[in-house]
């Protein structure tokens, strides 16, 4: 015969003054990403679909067979680009059917774009804005940031009745994700780098308590937090110094940094590089416009405020079980040594085959590249097997790798007179 | 009296066996010796000998210590420090028993009992619903309570064939009460379901499954509850021979199966709103799981001992029982829901679900002495090891169970027409680790560790030797 017995409640009690255990480990399931133009996809002054189908997260996504539902947005794309004049927020016209994607329902005639996004990434976004701007109507407006926020944040919530309008971090939240990819601070940088003003940056206390209202808010849906360094924009293609500069057009090193009155040290602006071909072209020196030449002491003291942000990132993920994927080390990676996609070596120099032509958001392979990073650092950190990317495919569909700077030794295009 | 019958109790399985309080003393080995009124529980014939009119109330306090470790969780899985810990309230459980027996004529004697024989209690609810998914018990959509009381109102006549052999009957009413309760709409299960069916809609960029996946996780969990009575009836039967010379005797037993036909009802439960709610017909989800009458059936299993006893030795009586019980009758739980998908697809409740159990049968040995000591004292110490019928697939919130090795003492005191008597018995579960791949999904496997403490006391009345048909 059996016997009988009951369940004590004191043996409950016991346990409730001894520590909780947690098992570590990353559940890909519903991965969730919080960035700006980097993990949105953007790429050569814009977001559109073919490059945002390359967009790191969504390439990482399918290594690890997890669902990345982004917000595709149908050539020419959406976006300010930073460094160029803001553009207007212009209705689509023929032959653009619809500025958003629409998939078609299986079984029927109707199409539909997705009700839910993962990738939460939105050009141009700021950790600021990731806690505090959210779709308003009307979804067109002359803010091309609340344009590009409605697009992809309230499509298509600001067509329906009674839906919430999220800001970013409310819509990671609500998806009670089990993984969550921190990508801000980014534009922050950029935006510092390009106006050659370092003091643009956020004050790092203040963006470290904003970083930890973020990671807090992810950390009680009890999702796993990974959250990437901030690159330093002088690790991008966007700022050459003048040695480059003279490889990119041709010149004799020395011919820049006599006749522009630049140092060995300064760097050399995207934009800067056309402005100094043509006057090359035109054995016409004249001073560049205003934003051509970061002086080194800006770029230091840019980099070791961008070094401050990072490191209320670092303690902020220390204090809040998040995990830190360095992003901004491997982008520096790239820049000193350059990166091999299959037989191919990528450089961060303009032209270099890693970013596009705007020079700060990397092409399809530099994407595959970063995701690889991203997926490395997921297996190290938590024993996960997730495979990598082949890189020599992606490279093979890429135009980006096909960049060239001219060949030949430097100043064998142009000489000075 | 009846108010004191309450019986929620978690059993191996779900028996009880302790509910006579000499008879536990005795390691519950008890069939050949019966001579106590709780004999209309442990071999009906017994109370052919009890002369004169006797009554006899019996109490069991029940306190366990339950932990269940999981070997796999989710990621990020909050767990506590020392495994889940199964519990209920109050501390400990109150199982009440009562017997009285009339004898009519020389060879006839009437009895009456009112017992438990079979009981559950689980409950693993160490959440709110309203509780991040991660810190609730990880095996909620296994289960997170569980209450069964099967009430025997059992008459019985008794006849003594000879002086030294009789036979028992009891045809007994049974009342049975189920309760069951379990988390729903499990990411890696039913809300997979409706996240595939879903999917076209909310994500049709995706893959049905990588889709499905995603729109599972924004479901609002929630919790079925099911509760249902039956009445049925059953049958104990009983013989006893005792050998004079030898001091020796012997008793068989039976108990019947009882197959309960609830009915009741089922009602649901979801947590708070989700971000999907938004995006469905108001109260889509709150309809798609209504209350509603539900029919079910179990089966409680026959019980066939045989017990051997001999008390030539120093005064003091040893007995050694076998017991057998066909928990293989207890296969499925089919539970039957009157509003159901198959008439309206807006309905998320399948007609019937069958809850899988599948147990083995189980056998019981038990290994009991009792000592008198001067005119009013005895002793008693008893042995028990139980083989559990639970197999590994069905280890979880519901029967944590596994072999039991049990070790009890017991004393009564006599005085004047009354008798007092106490037990406790100390129950040690065999550490039980389960790995079966179909419970990956609910997160039962890992490692059960139990104990169990059991007391109980009682009250014999010898209310005088009247025959209710004839002198005495």
């Amino acid at each position: 015969m059996r016997s009988l017995f009951i369940r004590a409640w004191f043996a409950a009690a016991l346990s409730g003054s001894l520590a909780a255990q947690v098992k570590p480990g990353l559940d890909t399931t519903t991965w969730v990403v919080m960035g700006e133009g980097l993990a949105a996809g953007m790429g050569n002054f814009g977001l559109s679909s073919p490059l945002q189908n390359f967009s790191f997260p969504a390439q990482a996504a399918a290594q690890m067979h997890t669902g990345m539902s982004q917000p595709l947005f149908e050539p020419p794309g959406i976006g300010n680009f930073i460094g160029t004049p803001t553009q207007e927020v212009r209705l689509h016209t023929y032959p653009q059917g619809s500025v958003r994607q629409f998939y078609s329902v299986p079984d029927s005639q109707v199409t539909s774009p997705p009700v839910f996004l993962t990738n939460l990434s939105v050009p141009q976004l700021t950790l600021t804005d990731s806690l505090s701007l959210r779709p308003a109507p009307p979804i067109a407006q002359r803010d091309m940031k609340q344009t590009t926020v409605n697009l992809i944040l309230g499509f298509p919530q600001l067509f329906l009745d009674r839906v919430p309008l999220w800001t970013q971090f409310e819509y990671a939240q609500a998806m009670n994700p089990t993984m969550v990819l921190i990508e801000l601070g980014y534009y922050e940088a950029l935006d510092a780098a390009v106006n050659l003003d370092p003091a643009r940056l956020p004050d790092p206390s203040v963006f470290g308590a904003q970083y930890a209202t973020l990671v807090a808010g992810m950390a009680t849906n009890h999702a796993q937090v990974i959250v990437a360094t901030i690159p330093n924009p002088l690790d991008t293609a966007y700022f050459s110094s003048p040695a480059t500069a003279a490889s990119i057009v041709g010149a004799n090193p020395s011919v820049i940094i006599s006749d522009w009155q630049i140092t060995a040290q300064d760097y050399v602006a995207r934009a800067a590089l056309s402005v100094i071909s043509f006057q090359l072209l035109s054995a016409s020196v004249a001073p560049l416009p205003a934003g051509s030449v970061l002086t080194a002491s800006t770029a230091q003291d840019l980099t070791a405020r961008i070094n401050a942000l990072n490191a209320q990132i670092v303690n902020v993920a220390r204090a809040q079980r998040a995990v830190v994927w360095d992003l901004a080390g491997f982008l520096h990676q790239v820049k000193v040594g350059g990166v091999a996609a299959g037989s191919l070596t990528l450089t961060a120099d303009y032209l270099g085959g890693f970013y596009t032509l705007d020079a700060v958001y990397p092409g399809p392979t530099g994407n595959a590249l970063i995701a690889n990073n991203l997926l490395s650092f997921l297996n190290a950190t938590y024993g996960k097997g997730l495979p990598l990317i082949d890189t020599a495919k992606v490279a093979a569909l890429d135009p980006v790798v096909l960049y060239q700077k001219p060949a030949g030794a430097p100043g064998h295009i142009i000489r000075r007179k | 009296m009846l108010a004191m019958l309450t019986a929620s109790c978690y059993g191996s399985a779900f028996s009880i066996a302790e509910l006579g309080t000499r008879a536990a003393g005795m390691g519950t080995a008890f069939i050949a010796t019966a001579d106590d009124p709780s004999a209309i529980f442990y071999n009906p014939a017994g109370i052919a000998f009890l002369p004169g009119r006797h009554m006899q109330m019996d109490a069991l306090a029940v306190v366990g210590l339950f932990r269940f470790t999981p070997s796999a969780t989710p990621v990020d899985q909050v767990v506590p420090a020392n495994g889940y810990s199964g519990s209920i309230r109050p501390h400990f459980i109150p199982v009440a028993s009562m017997y009285m027996t009339q004898q009519l004529t020389e060879r006839m004697t009437f009895g009456f009992g009112v017992f438990v024989p079979f009981g559950l209690a689980a409950n693993f609810t160490n959440f709110n619903d309203s509780d991040p998914a991660l810190t609730k018990f990880v095996g909620r959509f296994a289960g997170t309570r569980a209450a069964l009381q099967e009430y025997w109102f059992q008459p019985t006549l008794a006849y003594k064939i000879t002086p030294n052999m009789s036979f028992g009957v009891g045809p007994a009413v049974v009342h049975t009460h189920l309760f069951i309760e379990q988390s729903i709409l499990n990411p890696l299960d039913d809300g997979l379901t409706f996240g595939r069916d879903a999917a076209n809609k909310f994500l049709p960029n995706l893959p049905v499954d990588e889709a499905a996946a995603i729109l599972a996780r924004l479901l609002p969990e929630g919790r079925s509850r099911v509760a249902g009575t039956a009445n049925e009836f059953g049958l104990s039967a009983g013989w006893l021979y005792f050998h004079p010379r030898s001091k020796t005797s012997f008793g068989l037993m039976y108990r019947s199966a009882v197959t309960n036909h609830l009915g009741g009802k089922a009602s649901f439960a979801l947590g708070p709103a989700t971000a999907i709610e938004t995006y469905l017909p108001a109260n889509f989800l709150y309809n798609a799981f209504p209350d509603q009458h539900v029919t079910g059936s179990f089966t409680t299993p026959a019980t066939y001992g045989f017990g051997i006893a001999n008390s030539r030795f120093r005064n003091t009586t040893i007995e050694a029982d076998i017991r057998f019980q066909d928990y293989q009758r207890f296969n499925t739980v089919p539970l039957d829901f009157s509003i159901n998908n198959a008439s309206n697809s807006d309905i998320a409740v399948d007609p019937e679900k069958r809850l899988a159990f599948n147990f083995h049968n189980s056998i019981n040995l038990a290994f009991g002495a009792e000592k008198p000591i001067g005119r009013t004292m005895s002793l008693r110490l008893g042995f028990m090891w139980d083989k559990s019928p639970v197999p590994d697939q069905s280890v979880g919130p519901f029967f944590p169970d596994a072999n039991r090795l049990s070790f009890t003492v017991g004393a009564t005191k006599k005085r004047g027409n009354r008798d007092f008597s106490l037990f406790y018995e100390a129950m040690r579960f065999e550490n039980r680790v389960t790995n079966v791949a179909a419970n990956d999904d609910i997160y039962t496997n890992g490692a059960y560790r139990n104990f169990a403490h059991l007391a109980g006391i009682a009250v014999h009345f010898d209310l005088g030797e009247s025959i209710l048909f004839g002198r005495h």
